[in-house]
């Protein structure tokens, strides 16, 4: 049975040690992120994981219990696919020995919830050879990401959490010398959506940085292979919950603090903030990341296509010319401080 | 007292209030330090909406009324008297038990800014400066805590602010979050998405009767524990069980006011008293308006005019009042008066904070008790658990139709409205109503009040068969 879960931050690991297929939801070809209608203040990213689960009868979904918006999805699957379903509370809090019993606690029953569905019970052997494995791709993946072009590596990284496999990282063409280095930041960013990169670099963009679920920050779990040994589910906990890097845990300051390494590593001109419609966790970070990092900040909702609409088309261009008149005139650069003084910062603010 | 004049329990707008007032004076009424005519308040602190509502006439809800809009006025002089001031964001009821448990301690949820837009008709702009500040219309009224905190025009400052989180709301968190980063510290604790317990899970009762499997239930006290170290901390000596057991059993006693108020007013057969007054004195429940004792006084006294009521028959609604059940609070409280004029009565409420209404249990160590308590709230588990608990409100206290009050831009309200309005179709067959109401509702009021009548005369439809 393949069992397909909505965040990187459900262990794929231990879904795979049951004998079941592990399969990241955002990037199964059929989800369709078309189905929410548009202003009923429902996020159409976890509207598409129910309608995704139930038309496929024959698989199973993992919810994670990140945002309200899918634990609220969740309360729709379980009333339509009860015994297909199953929300995985992940801690807001990652500090304290309470989260660590939390999210060790939720492993235990999630398999049971696969037992249930057929697998089998994981061998200790079996699980730290997987951890060793997850490990090394995470590292060459994460490793391969300044040598290939954003699209290329999306792809990649879709791939290691589609069916747990490595793609070669092949040093792909370069973009011309002058394209403005940008972060992409945010949620998922489903297939259908990758044409957004695309449009970043036609606009004169590059992605240096994806922190989206598409991108290296989806990667950031590593496991203590010699705590493993002794107590391969310790090693999981530790790998997810002390390695995530995400926009729901509070405080949310090891999000920024990575973003902030990373800003810095890949000399990073503009951030490009991608959300779904009715996504407050992501939108409302829009100007803490101003802030955080004095750096223009383009916010794009999905519901706006997949970056290439018109509208979205004409702002990523005023956006992209903003950061090289900034780089060519330290006056404008200055204006990056505030928002109001960003036409197409500003654009971005409009109400739903 | 306003039997004493004479007067039939009636509404009031503000101006006639202020008549009143002045002819309750003149008989004698006494007041608290914080009373007052009604009106004051408009100029005073510019609560413009009051011009546009409708009150109780009794002087127990004008001492309601006056408690609740002097709560800001009091917490700034209880700062004067070096008391400590506890900003509890999220949880609504629980925390607020620990803190006063303290002395000269006292807690206040800033998650009240909530209702500061209606109250002053928008005049104040805390809309447009949390706009400013990147929380737009997308996020439920709650934003306007945020410039709230920046201004300090309405509350003052807390010295310690603690948040739960979560299963909580995306709008609450990402808002606190933001209000964090803009250099208020924020005391988080976990509060877990409350799941049914698997079978045979060691499981433990929350008030209210549902279940919580007991490992959830220790993880909150685990929780609680941090918050009782750092209530400890800001006061300087150890909170105890004992304060603790205090603390709690003087909970309850708000708690069986508010339960004999809302039994007597939800069973009588014509209502005692309007939606809005029961609305203000389920609110007292959270945090005691910043005064505890203060709040037991003002329940009782409106129990007693409740009371008084009924047992002479007189109510201040018509008698055959469509019994209509209420779910979540009312963006702009003019709304509730709405519904009455329009031939309907509240006679029950999910205001999304029932577990702040059960009793706490007294029996258990008094941790524990509050983490049951906390894991009971209504927004924290399944939308089936809360449909389920409405469903059984509506048997019991008869309703004839339900509204669900849609909060613009909450993270929870799409979805679950259509759940409990499918189960209460499903279940009670009563005639259901989604009604989105923003914080000044008066350019919709023309579609609100056809729908209200729509639901109200479907209701009616109903007696006849
Ligand atoms: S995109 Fe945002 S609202 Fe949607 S599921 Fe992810 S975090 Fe939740
Ligand atoms: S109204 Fe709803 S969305 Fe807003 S703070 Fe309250 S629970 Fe959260």
């Amino acid at each position: 049975m393949q069992i397909f879960f909505s965040s990187p931050w459900i262990p794929a690991e231990w879904i795979r040690a049951h004998g079941l297929e592990a399969r990241a939801l955002g990037f199964a070809p059929d989800l369709d992120l078309a189905a929410a209608r548009p202003g009923a203040g429902v996020c159409a990213y976890a509207e598409a994981v129910v309608g995704w689960l139930e038309r496929h009868a024959e698989s199973a979904a993992v919810f994670a219990s990140t945002c309200d918006q899918m634990r609220r999805a969740f309360d729709i699957a379980t009333r339509r696919a009860p015994s297909r379903s199953f929300l995985f509370n992940v801690p807001a809090t990652w500090q304290t020995p309470t989260a660590g019993q939390m999210f060790r606690a939720e492993l235990e029953r999630l398999g049971r919830f696969l037992e249930a569905l057929g697998g089998r019970a994981p061998q200790a052997e079996d699980l730290v050879r997987r951890l060793a494995d997850s490990n090394g791709k995470r590292r060459r993946l994460l490793a391969g990401a300044p040598r290939c072009r954003a699209h290329a590596y999306a792809a990649a990284v879709a791939r290691f959490h589609w069916d747990g496999s490595e793609a070669v990282i092949e040093p792909s063409g370069p973009l011309p010398a002058e394209a403005v280095p940008l972060a992409l930041v945010g949620g998922p960013l489903p297939m259908a959506h990758w044409g957004l990169i695309e449009a970043l670099e036609r606009a004169g963009g590059r992605v240096a940085l994806n922190a989206t679920e598409t991108g290296e920050r989806s990667l950031l779990p590593q496991f203590r292979l010699d705590q493993a040994r002794t107590d391969p589910v310790a090693a999981l906990v530790h790998g997810y919950l002390g390695h995530s890097v995400d926009v729901f845990q509070r405080p949310n300051t090891r999000l920024y603090a990575w973003l902030g390494q990373q800003v810095a590593a890949w000399r990073i001109r503009g951030l490009v903030l991608w959300h779904f419609v009715g996504c407050d966790l992501w939108r409302a970070e829009a100007q803490s990341l101003r802030e955080a990092f004095r750096l223009p900040v383009l916010v794009l909702e999905a519901g706006e296509g997949a970056g290439d609409s018109p509208r979205s088309l004409g702002r990523l261009e005023a956006f992209l010319e903003l950061l090289k008149s900034a780089a060519s005139n330290p006056a404008v650069a200055a204006t990056a401080d505030k928002p109001e003084a960003h036409p197409a910062t500003e654009a971005s603010e409009e109400p739903r | 007292m306003s039997e004493s004049l004479g007067d039939a329990p009636r509404k009031l707008g503000l101006d006639a209030w202020d008549q009143r007032y002045a002819a309750l004076r003149q008989a004698g009424l006494s007041e608290p330090e914080y009373g007052g005519p009604l009106g004051r308040h408009v100029f005073e602190r510019g609560d413009l909406r009051l011009r546009h509502l409708e009150f109780d006439n009794s002087a127990a809800a004008l001492r309601l009324w006056n408690f609740l809009l002097t709560e800001n006025e009091r917490l700034r002089q209880a700062r004067t008297r070096g008391e400590k001031i506890v900003g509890t964001m999220k949880d609504l009821g629980t925390v607020p038990v620990m803190a006063y448990a303290l002395p000269r301690v006292r807690a206040f949820y800033p998650d009240g800014a909530w209702w500061t837009p209606c109250l002053m008709e928008c005049s104040d702009g805390l809309l447009q400066q949390a706009d400013l500040q990147g929380i737009d219309g997308s996020f439920c009224p709650v934003r306007a805590l945020l410039p709230a905190f920046e201004t300090e025009a309405h509350f003052p400052q807390p010295d310690w602010l603690v948040c739960s989180t979560g299963a909580v709301c995306d709008d609450f968190t990402a808002i606190a979050q933001r209000l964090e980063r803009l250099g208020h510290p924020i005391c988080w604790w976990e509060m877990p998405r409350r799941r049914s317990p698997d079978p045979g899970e060691p499981a433990c009762t929350l008030p209210g009767g549902g279940l919580a499997p007991a490992v959830q239930v220790q993880w909150v006290r685990d929780e609680l524990e941090r918050v009782r170290a750092g209530l400890s901390g800001l006061v300087g000596q150890p909170l105890t069980d004992e304060q603790l057991r205090d603390g709690i059993r003087e909970a309850n006693r708000v708690r069986r006011l508010l339960g004999a108020l809302r039994e007597a007013a939800h069973g009588a057969p014509s209502a005692p008293l309007p939606a809005l007054e029961l609305l203000v004195a389920e609110m007292l429940t959270l945090h005691f308006c910043s005064d505890r004792d203060e709040t037991v006084a003002v329940l009782a006294e409106l129990l007693v005019e409740v009371q008084t009521r009924c047992a002479q028959g007189h109510a201040v609604l018509a008698a055959n009042a469509v019994r209509v059940y209420w779910v979540n609070p009312v963006a702009d409280l003019r709304v509730l008066n709405r519904l009455e004029e329009w031939g309907g009565r509240v006679c029950g409420s999910d205001y999304m904070f029932t577990h702040a209404l059960d009793l706490i249990p007294e029996t258990l160590p008094p941790l524990e008790a509050l983490a049951r308590t906390a894991l009971a709230d209504p927004m924290v588990g399944p939308t089936a658990d809360r449909a389920e608990r409405i469903v059984a409100e509506c048997r019991a206290w008869g309703a004839e139709a339900l509204v669900v009050a849609r909060i613009p831009g909450a993270s929870h309200c799409a979805r679950e409205g259509a759940i409990i309005r499918e189960e209460v179709r499903a279940k009670v067959g009563l005639p259901t109503i989604d009604l989105e109401i923003p914080p000044v509702c008066d350019a919709m009021l023309p579609t609100l009040d056809s729908r209200l009548q729509a639901l109200l005369e479907a209701a009616r439809a109903r007696r006849s068969t």
